[in-house]
């Protein structure tokens, strides 16, 4: 019996010291991939190899924003297939890997810990609580992540670059809008439904911003993602007598915001969010109210505006999407994606390919237009690339259900403004 | 009196067995593959891994009240908060407008568990009247009153963006990615925080242990089975549910702890009504009323969307998102569904039934031991 024990004792003496030894020859040992430099003298590293450039897509085809990241991850992989059919960028060619979290905080943090030290960056990112949670990694690792949120609480870091202009700074030009073309003055009330959440309080800001800039008053009508009926919001806003409103919900609460307004005869112009609208709505029974009395602002031109850039993107994407419908969705994820396109051939000019690499090329970026009517200037990481707007209003006539009303402007409100005050 | 001799023989005849018992070994290969882990996987792992722990404490927790003393809760969701939310009150340096005590952080996390242990004891007095269903539906009202608080207490919370986590410290190692070198590995945050996890769920798992073998795990186990028997046999039918209640709430603060460690951020969607309900799906797939039955299914409530989600690409009818088709994230959702009417209809007991029928015929123990 004893010297059964002892012999036992000795049996996992030895494993646990060989398993000490192995743990020596562990990959994991070692710092593993450095910068390295190819045959061209380009300096390369993480998500760079010999033939490919990997980027990440970490988008949410299965939660609450599916139809944006449906559209936004197509509209990606037709610039990369574009891109790569021409013969790529510095001779490689581009790879997507995507991954939906269903908008589930911990699929996309386990996502992004999964993808982070195969990829070069990231051309997507949907959901602006994720890419808070993992902000403090993505300033040690250096991976540039573009997000497709416009919230101006992700501003600030040089590695998580908002494109266009955010909510808050899209809510002061709607209002300005308002104010200069809609008859909305000084002393009058404006109506605010919002969402809770990041989306709607950071609009929230905006108007409140302009509200103290012009001399408004807000009426907010905060509501929850699940409220589809806005009847007590628009019965709200009548009594209260304001005199527009400014909507930051999904296109569902701006249908039934319109339409139950027109019902009940409350006459006041509604401008909405670019998030508050899609094109399926104009065949719904509101279609005709929105056309009439319904704008939106969006931080570049719509898909079917009149450039030739958009009409070729247009036509792309029918031709490799039949079956999908065209919307915002599209233009943000196609400006993204050659955004960071842009970067990675600046990048390649100057030799240096790796994470640090990118993040240069793109702080040199000050006015990239991809032809959606807005430059882009990247220099200022605590400013977005932009902070125009255009003013849309729904069209059935037009490709992408929207219409140019007012060219991209900056309220002079908007200069002056930054997220932090 | 040949009894109590019969007794002690058999007992120390078990003393003997243990060390011949091939279990034994299992017990300690697997104990030595989880700390051997952290030198071999990269991160993913470690994190999914990590995940599925504090799932295992939090389900340890529910199958205490569900599944040994058949209270259904579905309130497990908001005191996951409550710890996830608590440890970063007291933690926090008060930074960005946010209220931080800016307390040590092993206090802090003890803190955090102790006022999910007072918020189960606030609804104690319903906790111990209630049973069944009904108990459910009020512990829904603390999932919507608790989302509620979550989005709009910004000061506390940090609102819809939530707020970050100040990384645990306890005996000069600090559980962020500060890289310590052991055995030429750098150990970033995972690989320190999953000795963190292995501790704290092995010492959950024994204490669950020793309470559903002992006197108020048969008295939980009365009152599941029949309420008024166990009353007049002498049970405190209200006290023992408000107490499980309460130590219910405790695990569940515990695991809230270690997901806001794990995901250096807490984000108030998470604490939803789904994640209430994985937990309830994490019982009844792993086995209602045994620990090891709440580990099981805590892994493969855990793991099963991870894993579906990295190799969607090598899986057969999973397309690559975008191409249209079932995208990973479906999948994972019709499979899980499947496995929770799988486990209900074949195999009732759980997971945990599958080991404890194979082990049955050989010890001869009685069917009612769990573990």
């Amino acid at each position: 019996m004893s010297s059964r024990k002892s012999k036992r004792v000795t049996a996992t003496a030895t494993a646990l010291a060989a398993l000490l030894a192995v743990a020596g020859c562990s990959s994991k040992t070692g710092d593993g991939e450095g910068d390295k430099e190819d045959a061209g003298g380009i300096k390369t590293g993480v998500g760079v190899s010999a033939k490919t450039i990997d980027l990440g897509v970490l988008t949410d085809m299965t939660g609450v924003y599916a139809t944006l990241g449906k559209s936004v991850t197509q509209a990606q992989q037709l610039y990369v297939k574009q891109i790569n059919a021409d013969g790529g960028i510095c001779g490689r060619k581009l790879k997507l890997t995507v991954r939906d979290h269903g908008y589930d905080p911990q699929k996309a943090v386990a996502a992004y810990t999964e993808l982070e030290p195969e990829v070069l960056g990231f051309a997507q990112f949907i959901g602006s609580p994720f890419v808070a949670a993992v902000k403090q990694r993505v300033d040690t690792n250096k991976g540039l992540v573009l997000p497709q949120a416009w919230s101006s609480n992700l501003l600030g870091s040089s590695y998580v670059r908002v494109i266009g202009s955010t909510y808050d700074l899209e809510t002061i030009n709607a209002i300005d809008f308002l104010m200069k073309e809609k008859g909305l003055k000084k002393g009058d009330k404006l109506g605010h439904v919002y969402f809770e959440g990041d989306y709607g309080e950071s609009a929230l800001k905006g108007s409140q911003y302009m509200a103290k800039k012009s001399g408004l008053t807000v009426v907010e009508q905060k509501i929850k993602a699940t409220d589809n009926d806005m009847t007590a919001q628009v019965a709200a806003l009548k009594k209260a007598g304001v005199k527009g409103v400014v909507i930051s919900a999904g296109p569902r609460q701006a249908a039934s915001l319109v339409g139950v307004a027109a019902a009940g005869k409350f006459d006041v112009p509604i401008i909405g969010n670019n998030s508050a609208f899609s094109p399926q709505l104009l065949g719904t029974q509101a279609g005709p109210a929105l056309a009439k009395n319904y704008y939106v602002a969006s931080p570049t031109l719509p898909i079917g505006a009149d450039t030739e850039a958009a009409k070729k993107l247009v036509a792309d994407y029918k031709k490799a999407y039949p079956e999908d419908s065209l919307d915002n969705g599209v233009t943000a994820g196609w400006t993204a994606a050659s955004v960071f396109g842009e970067a990675l051939k600046r990048a390649c000019e100057s030799k240096d390919l790796t994470r640090a690499g990118v993040d240069k090329a793109l702080l040199t970026i000050d006015a990239y237009d991809n032809g959606f009517g807005v430059p882009q200037n990247f220099t200022d990481p605590k400013a977005p690339s932009s902070k125009e707007s255009v003013i849309l209003r729904p069209d059935k006539g037009v490709t992408g259900g929207m219409k140019v009303v007012e060219k991209p402007f900056t309220a002079t409100a908007a200069e002056g403004y930054t997220a932090g005050g | 009196m040949s009894e109590v001799l019969a007794r002690g023989r058999e007992l120390r005849s078990r003393n003997r067995t243990r060390l011949t018992r091939p279990r034994t070994y299992v017990w300690i290969a697997g104990v030595v593959l989880l700390l051997a882990l952290p030198f071999y996987l990269d991160r993913f792992w470690l994190q999914a891994g990590l995940f599925a722990m504090a799932a295992a404490i939090g389900a340890i927790g529910l199958n205490l009240l569900t599944g040994a003393t058949g209270q259904l809760s579905m309130g497990h969701a908001f005191f996951l908060a409550i710890g996830a939310y608590g440890y970063c009150v007291f933690a926090g340096d008060g930074e960005g407008g946010l209220t931080g005590l800016g307390l040590p952080t092993w206090i802090a996390a003890a803190l955090a568990v102790g006022v999910a242990g007072i918020a189960g004891g606030l609804f104690s007095p319903i906790a111990g009247r209630l049973q069944g269903a009904y108990l459910g539906i009020a512990t829904l009202a603390l999932i919507f009153i608790g989302q509620h608080v979550l989005f709009n207490a910004h000061d506390l919370t940090g609102g819809s963006n939530g707020r970050d986590v100040p990384p645990l410290s306890v005996f000069g190692i600090t559980f962020d990615d500060s890289e310590l070198v052991v055995a030429a590995v750098p150990f970033g945050a995972s690989e320190k925080l999953w000795y963190a996890g292995l501790v704290l769920l092995f010492g959950c798992g024994l204490f669950a242990r020793g309470v559903l073998r002992g006197r108020p795990g048969r008295a939980m186990n009365a009152i599941r089975d029949h309420r008024i028997a166990a009353g007049v046999i002498g049970v405190p039918v209200a006290r023992y549910r408000a107490g499980v209640f309460v130590l219910s709430s405790m695990y569940a603060g515990l695991a809230g702890v270690l997901l806001a460690l794990v995901f250096q951020r807490t984000v108030p969607d998470y604490f939803g009504i789904t994640l209430s309900l994985e937990y309830l799906a994490m019982i009844v797939i792993g086995g209602l009323g045994s620990v090891a039955g709440a580990v099981a299914g805590a892994a493969v409530v855990s793991l099963l969307p991870q894993l579906l989600t990295r190799y969607s690409d090598a899986l057969p009818l999973v397309s690559a998102p975008g191409t249209g088709g079932i995208t990973p994230g479906e999948a994972s959702r019709y499979l899980y569904g499947a496995a929770v009417v799988a486990v209900v209809l074949f195999l009732p007991g759980g997971l945990a039934s599958i080991a404890a029928r194979r082990s049955r015929p050989k010890s001869g123990h009685t069917p009612g031991e769990e573990q």
